[in-house]
């Protein structure tokens, strides 16, 4: 018997990939919590406060030193004068990290 | 012995007698003048038997006259009163002999001919007794004996009549009514009134002769209006009273009265009296149907209104409250009732009362337990959201399209600075609140204290529907969704537009993978956390279904480098094409049973739990359900139990082949989204952890202690009651036992 597949209307929910949770590898376990944005603590698939839809339009924003917020939370935190422009979690000066993706494309989608 | 004195005495009251008797008439002829005209005037006088067969004796009337002459002259006619009435007592044997064999006739019969023959020939007995006026009404006694004989007639009358001649009275008013014992020339029977009339019955009956009006206008109301909701009944009965009570109560109740005017005062008392009736026995009527009427709303409106009319002159309000709530509980509130049908019939309810009392008195009144009562229904929350946005699968909805979208409205403070503001009406209760304007679905909603429960079930219920959507038209959805921003604010509704939002981007998103790699998936994607929790499954495609995935997903990745794709294997639907040795077989399937049939593809023959091992945790249950619907196309046979076969060549239907499996009673879709109760259970069974840890550490605790204990515990939003159903629960389960309000381990 041969099975064709003509049409597969799935569902499927995004991610981010921080790099963190080791990808596709078990599904089941990294189903459960995600991590949440050290600054509004609303989870990285969440928008922040400021925002109303997620996604594209509320992007995480990646440290060098290895820490990932929402980009709004940051750019907020960053814009304060206390912030001296250190990563809110490890005071260290922050610079947005290249974001290196498993394939070819480079770059980080924020704005 | 006799003193000189009184012998005087006697004589001198002698003389007196007999010189009055005498007059001055020479020698005794006075006196025996005086004896003759006695004798003649008391014969006249003399009651007689009018069954006595002997004609009556005829007298000469000059001689009559002469003789009263005579005696009034010797000033003897207050004796002869006395004598005349001592004589009447004396023969009122006759009359009683005469009312006892009707009376016993009527009680064999129970024929009101008989009353009204027994009252006309009372009637005769009276006048023949009447001492005749022409002779006596010169006199100066003459107004006073003929009161004194009506008195002691009427006296003696109302003595021997029994008690069933009230019965017997009353049958025969009502015959006059109903137009059957009256000659036909005479249909008021003027004739029997002025009976009456003579016989003062009236006035003893007057009760007894309204009663029978009473009763007349109730049997007419109940035989016209019963059931009669489409017409308004009170301008047909009102024309009914003019028509048949009014000529009727003429008689009865405006004796005497020369002309109209005076016939209409004397008639007003009387007369106001039944026509509350008549308002009073339709109020009745109407609050008895009360139930039925609201079901038949809206044909039922012209009866309201009369109902409305009726409550402003008779005060049943309290009785209609009382009555509807009796018939709610009866009828509606309990466990066979859908609760669909209940939240119409509150509706019907909300809008039926608003017609008979728009302040919204017994609106509250009768609402109150009903409102309750879906307090406790688990699943009106989701009957009164899937009629908000229409889900209108069940024929009626509960909302006319017709009426305007409003905002929510919150119960609002009463303004008293307003020159318009009335106070609450007399019977409103304490925690009666005024809510004027406020639309159905306001009312509706209002049930329950938040409204998050509501914006909750509606996530779930558009969820369902937008995965559940096949031609990926969403226009539906969104004019629901802004339908119900402006009802319940904007804010309320963001999760909602983001679930939309995640479909458009799912459409472009597709259109860009299928452009660089077409794909036969068209997978929707979701933004987590927005969407209701949906349901878990270690499912894993096999086979081709597999590198379908990881093709899409790596597509997706190289459109948008910072996501990844989690499926959610077990939703959706596939669309397959089976190639078989000897046919073609379409199919759109769940992916269970997708993923089953792809297995088959391998090797012919399989064995349940092979199946379940290849694609991951799936319950057998699902698993048996997938392969049945296969074996119901005949692609597949169960072999043996648990083993399945596939049937490359079809095979002709053996009585056996009828699915054994018995599925297709499991074949009902589940949603794929986790309905709020489930989630709700979800989350409890977290905190069971935590009630297993105390109970184990502390031995027995009250519900109180557990509370307070949970309380301490994330997140932990339950009240002491839903712990308490908790417990319950748990107890049935056998996971604890309870003893003095001590919570124990179970064994």
């Amino acid at each position: 018997m041969k099975v064709r597949v003509k049409h597969w209307s799935a569902v499927a929910q995004w991610r981010w990939n921080t790099g963190n949770n080791n990808n596709n590898d078990n599904y089941a376990a990294a189903d459960d919590e995600g991590d949440v944005c050290g600054i509004c603590r609303v989870p990285y698939e969440g928008c922040c406060p400021t925002c109303k839809m997620p996604g594209d339009d509320c992007p995480l924003i990646w440290g060098q030193c290895s820490h990932v917020y929402h980009m709004h939370c940051l750019l907020k935190w960053l814009g304060t004068p206390t912030s001296k422009q250190q990563c809110p979690m490890d005071r260290r000066p922050w610079v947005t990290a290249e974001r290196k993706v498993n394939n070819n494309h480079t770059g980080n989608e924020a704005p | 012995m006799v003193s000189n004195a009184v012998r005087a005495q006697v004589a001198a009251k002698w003389q007196e007698s007999f010189t009055r008797l005498n007059r001055s008439e020479p020698g005794i002829s006075g006196l025996m003048a005086f004896s003759d005209a006695w004798t003649l005037a008391t014969e006249f006088l003399k009651p007689r038997d009018l069954n006595d067969p002997k004609p009556r004796r005829q007298y000469d009337n000059r001689r009559v006259r002469m003789a009263f002459d005579t005696i009034n002259k010797c000033r003897r006619l207050p004796v002869m009163m006395e004598v005349f009435l001592e004589d009447l007592h004396n023969s009122q044997y006759l009359i009683a002999r005469e009312v006892e064999s009707h009376m016993n006739l009527y009680s064999e019969t129970s024929d009101p001919v008989i009353v009204r023959a027994l009252i006309f020939r009372l009637v005769e007995w009276y006048n023949a007794w009447s001492p005749p006026a022409e002779q006596i009404i010169f006199y100066r006694l003459g107004q006073t004996i003929i009161s004194a004989y009506m008195l002691s007639f009427q006296t003696h009358l109302f003595s021997v009549l029994p008690a069933s001649f009230a019965r017997g009275v009353k049958s025969l008013v009502a015959a006059t009514l109903l137009g059957t014992v009256s000659p036909p020339s005479d249909q008021r029977d003027s004739a029997l009134w002025h009976a009456f009339d003579m016989l003062r019955l009236v006035e003893r009956y007057e009760t007894l002769i309204a009663s029978v009006g009473y009763e007349y206008i109730e049997s007419h109301v109940h035989e016209t209006c019963a059931g009669a909701w489409s017409e308004p009944m009170l301008p047909k009965l009102r024309a009914w009273m003019l028509e048949k009570i009014v000529p009727w109560m003429i008689w009865p109740f405006a004796r005497g009265a020369t002309n109209a005017e005076e016939a209409k005062t004397m008639m007003q008392g009387v007369g106001s009296r039944f026509e509350f009736h008549m308002h009073k026995t339709l109020c009745d009527l109407r609050t008895k149907e009360m139930f039925d009427i609201i079901v038949d709303f809206p044909d039922s409106v012209p009866a309201l209104n009369d109902l409305k009319e009726c409550l402003q002159r008779v005060d049943q309000r309290a009785e209609l409250v009382q009555s509807l709530r009796r018939a709610n509980r009866k009828r509606l509130l309990h466990p066979g009732a859908d609760t669909k049908d209940i939240l119409l019939q509150y509706v019907s309810t909300i809008k039926c009362l608003r017609i008979v009392d728009p302040p919204g008195v017994l609106l509250f009144k009768v609402a109150d337990p009903i409102r309750r009562y879906l307090r406790y229904r688990p699943d009106t929350i989701r009957c009164i959201v899937a009629s908000l946005v229409g889900d209108g699968e069940s024929g009626d909805s509960l909302i006319d399209d017709s009426e305007p979208i409003h905002p929510l409205q919150q119960p609002e403070v009463e303004n008293y600075a307003d020159p318009e503001w009335i106070p609450e009406p007399v019977d409103a209760g304490p925690d009666f609140r005024a809510n004027k304007t406020s639309d159905i679905i306001s009312t509706l909603v209002s049930i329950y204290d938040s409204k998050d429960l509501f914006i909750k079930e509606l996530q779930v219920l558009l969820a369902q529907r937008l995965l559940a959507l096949k031609d990926g038209n969403l226009d539906r959805e969104r004019r629901n969704v802004e339908i119900l921003k402006i009802r319940f604010g904007e804010s309320a509704l963001q999760v909602c537009e983001v679930m939309l939002r995640d479909m458009t981007d799912s459409r472009r998103i597709d259109q860009h993978v299928q452009s660089q790699k077409p794909n036969v998936m068209h997978p929707t994607i979701i933004s987590r956390h927005f969407w209701p929790a949906l349901e878990v499954s270690d499912m894993v495609m096999p086979g081709q279904f597999q590198d379908l995935q990881e093709q899409y997903a790596k597509e997706f990745s190289s459109f948008k480098p910072d996501k990844v794709l989690r499926w959610h294997p077990h939703l959706g639907r596939i669309h397959l094409e089976l190639e078989l040795d000897d046919r073609t077989v379409e199919a759109d399937v769940p992916p269970l049973e997708a993923a089953f049939i792809e297995l088959f593809s391998e090797k012919n023959t399989w064995t349940v739990d092979e199946l379940i091992t290849r694609v991951g945790k799936v319950t057998r249950s699902a698993a048996l359900k997938a392969l049945g619907t296969w074996v119901d196309m005949r692609l597949l046979k169960e072999e043996s139990e648990n083993v399945f076969r596939l049937l490359s060549v079809a095979e002709d239907v053996t009585e056996d082949a009828t699915p054994k499996l018995g599925m297709a009673s499991l074949r009902e879709d589940l949603p794929p989204v986790i309905s709020v109760q489930q989630q709700q259970a979800e989350q409890m069974r977290v905190y069971w952890k935590f009630i297993e840890g105390m109970l184990t550490n502390l031995g027995s605790l009250g519900l109180d202690r557990i509370q307070a204990m949970l309380k301490l515990a994330p997140g932990y939003d339950r009240t002491i009651e839903q712990l308490a159903n908790f417990m319950e629960a748990a107890k049935r389960e056998g996971l604890v036992t309870v003893k003095d309000g001590l919570w124990k381990l179970g064994k």
